[in-house]
C-alpha cells in the first residue's frame, strides 16, 4: 500500500507543474490578446484557478520533500525520545487539520455543485470545476500526513533526505 | 476582555509554533480554534471559502511565476556572466572585487523576487571566484549575506506582492518606491567596503593586471543579457504594456529564452527549475493561506480594531511607534521568516498604522527593510540558511560577519523615516 503512495504524490505535482505552466500560457495569452486587441473574456479567471490548482496539488510532494517549513528551534533542543513524541504529536495534530481542511474543501465543491455557483468575473466558470483541484490536492496533503504519521511511528523515514533547500523569499 | 483574547491567541499562537507544527497549518488551527470559541460562525466551511479565495487570486499569479524566474536563472550562466562584465571596473576601486557581491546583487535584484534567490545565484559565483584570488572570507560573506538581501527592496519583490495583496497597495507603486531606498542600501553597503578596505589594507588582495578602458568595455557585453531582461520586466510594467503580475510571465519567457540562446537550458534544467518553483510556491502558499483565514477569524473578533484603539490611547509620537514596530519586528525577525512575518502582523496593525497616519506605500517599504534585517538575523534567517548550505560555515559565524551590515540597513530605516521623500518621491511621479 505504501508504495503507491510517493506515486500518487508525485503525479499530483506533476499536474501541479502543468497547472503552473497554464498559468504562465493564459497571462501571457492575456498580454498579446491586449496588444492585438482580441476580446478573450475570463482570461484573469483562468489565471486564478490554474494558480490555485498548482498550490494545492503540489502540498504531499512538497510535504514529503521537507519544504513546508517549521519552526525546529526548541525541536532540536530536546532529547531523541522527547524528540520523537514531539513529532508524533506535530503530525497528528497535522493530520487532524488537514483532514478538516480536506472535508470543507470536498464540502466546497459540493456546495457549489448544489448552488450552481458560478465565477462572478467574465468567465462565468462553474465554481465546482477549479475547486475539484484544491480538494485533490487537500486530500492527497491529508494522506500524506496519515502516511508520515504511520512512518514516523515505526521509526521509519518519511521525509526525502538530503534534499536541496528550497530558496524562499 | 479584548485584551485577554488577543494575549491568549498570541501565546496560543507562539505555542503552536514553538512546538515545530508546520507554520501555515499551525495559523490555519489557531484560527479555527478562535473562531470556534469566540464566534457563532460556520467555521470550517468560512475556512474553505476564504482559503479558496485568497488563493485562486490573479494579483497573488506574479509571486510563483516570479519565483520560477528566479529557479531559471539560478540554473543558468547568468551570475558568471554579470561576473566577468563587473569585476574589470572594479578592481581600482578599494575594496577591489568585494564590491562584485553588492552591485552583483544590486543588478541582479532587478530580476529576482527574492532575496535567498539573490544571495543563492550571486554568491555560487563570487564566493568561490574571491576565495580564489585570496579576499578574506569573513568581508567576502559578510558582504554578500547582507548584500543579498536587496533582492527584496529592489524591485520586483516576493515580500511587496504578498504586502500589497495584504493591504491593498498598489503593486507597482511598492516596486518602484523600493527603487531608491534600494540604491541607497547598496551605496552604503560599498561605502561600508570602502571603509573597511581603507582601514584593513593589508587584508586585500593585489588588484589584476591593468586594462585599458576599451577592454572594460568590451568585456561589459557580458552584461547586455542581465540588463535586457531588467528592460523587459520593470519596462513592461512602466510602460504600460503589462500590470505587475503580467511581468512576472514576461520575466519567465525572457529569462527561458535567455537560458536557451546562452546552451544552459535543457530538459533536466527546465524541470529541475519547475519543481523547485512548485515547491517554493507551495510552501509559502500553504502560509498565505493559512493567514488569510487567520485574518479573517481575527476581524470577526475584532482584535485590529481594539489593537488599533489601544495603541491610539497610548499617546505616542510617531517616531516612537516606529522605533516600537522596529525592535518588535527584530524580535520577531529573529524567530520568524519575513513572509510569516508581514501576513501575520498586517492583519493586526494596518488599522493601527493607518490611525496614526503614515503613508501605506512608506509603510510598506519599511516593513520590507525590517523584513531585509531578519533574513540576516540567527536563527532563522533565510540568507543564513542559504549562505550555511553555501559555505558549510556555522549559523553564529555567519551571523557575526553579516551584522556590520545589519546595523546598516538599521541606518536605512531611520534615513527612510526622516526623509520620507526617499520613498514616495518616484511612487508620486507615478499619476
Amino acid at each position: 500500500m505504501r508504495g503507491v503512495l510517493p506515486s500518487f504524490y508525485r503525479g499530483l505535482l506533476l499536474l501541479a507543474c502543468v497547472s503552473m505552466l497554464s498559468t504562465l500560457g493564459v497571462i501571457v495569452l492575456g498580454i498579446v490578446a491586449r496588444i492585438a486587441a482580441w476580446d478573450i473574456p475570463g482570461l484573469d479567471g483562468y489565471a486564478g484557478y490554474s494558480i490555485a490548482a498548482a498550490l494545492f496539488l503540489a502540498l504531499p510532494e512538497t510535504f514529503q520533500h521537507g519544504d513546508h517549513i517549521r519552526v525546529t528551534l526548541v525541536l532540536q533542543r530536546l532529547s531523541p525520545r522527547v524528540r520523537h513524541a514531539f513529532e508524533l504529536g506535530g503530525l497528528a495534530v497535522g493530520l487532524g487539520l488537514a483532514t478538516a481542511l480536506a472535508f470543507y474543501a470536498c464540502r466546497l465543491v459540493w456546495v457549489s455543485l448544489l448552488t450552481h455557483d458560478v465565477s462572478p468575473s467574465a468567465d462565468a466558470t462553474p465554481l465546482w470545476i477549479p475547486q475539484l483541484a484544491m480538494a485533490l490536492g487537500c486530500i492527497g496533503f491529508a494522506l500524506a500526513f496519515a502516511d508520515a504519521l504511520l512512518c514516523t511511528w515505526r521509526r521509519r523515514e518519511f521525509f526525502v533526505q538530503g534534499a536541496e533547500t528550497a530558496r524562499v523569499e | 476582555m479584548d485584551l485577554w483574547i488577543a494575549g491568549l491567541l498570541i501565546l496560543a499562537l507562539f505555542v503552536v509554533l514553538g512546538s515545530g507544527l508546520w507554520i501555515g497549518l499551525a495559523l490555519l488551527g489557531v484560527a479555527l480554534g478562535a473562531m470556534e470559541l469566540f464566534t457563532q460562525r460556520p467555521v470550517g466551511d468560512s475556512m474553505a471559502l476564504t482559503i479558496w479565495g485568497s488563493t485562486s487570486s490573479w494579483t497573488l499569479t506574479a509571486l510563483p511565476l516570479f519565483l520560477w524566474m528566479g529557479e531559471i536563472l539560478f540554473r543558468s550562466k547568468l551570475s558568471a556572466d554579470m561576473f566577468k562584465g563587473l569585476a574589470p571596473w572594479l578592481d581600482r576601486l578599494p575594496g577591489r572585487l568585494l564590491h562584485t557581491n553588492v552591485i552583483g546583487c544590486t543588478i541582479f535584484a532587478a530580476v529576482s523576487g527574492s532575496s535567498a534567490a539573490t544571495c543563492a545565484t550571486i554568491g555560487k559565483i563570487t564566493l568561490p571566484e574571491l576565495k580564489k584570488r585570496g579576499y578574506p572570507d569573513e568581508i567576502a560573506i559578510g558582504t554578500l549575506a547582507g548584500a543579498g538581501t536587496l533582492g527584496l527592496l529592489i524591485p520586483p519583490s516576493i515580500i511587496m506582492i504578498v504586502y500589497g495583496v495584504a493591504a491593498n497597495v498598489s503593486i507597482a507603486k511598492l516596486f518602484i518606491a523600493g527603487v531608491i531606498p534600494g540604491l541607497l542600501l547598496a551605496l552604503l553597503f560599498m561605502g561600508y567596503i570602502v571603509v573597511w578596505a581603507l582601514l584593513n589594507p593589508g587584508k586585500v588582495p593585489p588588484a589584476g593586471a591593468r586594462i585599458s578602458f576599451m577592454e572594460k568595455v568590451q568585456a561589459s557585453r557580458h552584461l547586455i543579457p542581465v540588463v535586457s531582461l531588467i528592460a523587459l520586466v520593470l519596462g513592461s510594467i512602466y510602460s504600460g504594456v503589462a500590470t505587475a503580475t503580467e511581468s512576472a510571465a514576461l520575466g519567465v519567457v525572457g529569462s527561458l529564452l535567455l537560458a536557451r540562446i546562452e546552451g544552459s537550458l535543457d530538459w533536466g534544467t527546465f524541470k529541475a527549475g519547475m519543481v523547485a518553483a512548485c515547491h517554493t510556491y507551495c510552501m509559502i502558499g500553504l502560509i498565505l493561506a493559512g493567514a488569510a483565514f487567520l485574518t479573517l477569524a481575527m476581524g470577526f473578533i475584532g482584535l485590529p480594531r481594539h489593537l488599533a484603539e489601544f495603541i491610539g490611547g497610548l499617546n505616542l509620537s510617531p517616531f516612537m511607534l516606529i522605533l516600537g514596530l522596529t525592535a518588535f519586528f527584530i524580535v520577531l525577525g529573529c524567530f520568524l521568516d519575513g513572509i510569516s512575518m508581514v501576513v501575520l502582523t498586517m492583519a493586526v496593525l494596518l488599522p493601527t498604522v493607518q490611525k496614526a497616519g503614515f503613508d501605506l506605500v512608506w509603510f510598506g517599504i519599511f516593513i520590507v527593510l525590517v523584513v531585509e534585517m531578519a533574513q540576516i538575523t540567527p536563527p532563522v534567517g533565510f540568507n543564513l540558511f542559504v549562505l550555511q548550505s553555501l559555505t558549510r560555515r556555522e549559523m553564529t559565524w555567519l551571523a557575526r560577519t553579516a551584522f556590520p551590515l545589519f546595523l546598516l540597513m538599521l541606518v536605512a530605516v531611520l534615513a527612510t523615516y526622516f526623509f520620507p521623500q526617499v520613498v514616495l518621491w518616484l511612487p508620486g511621479l507615478m499619476q
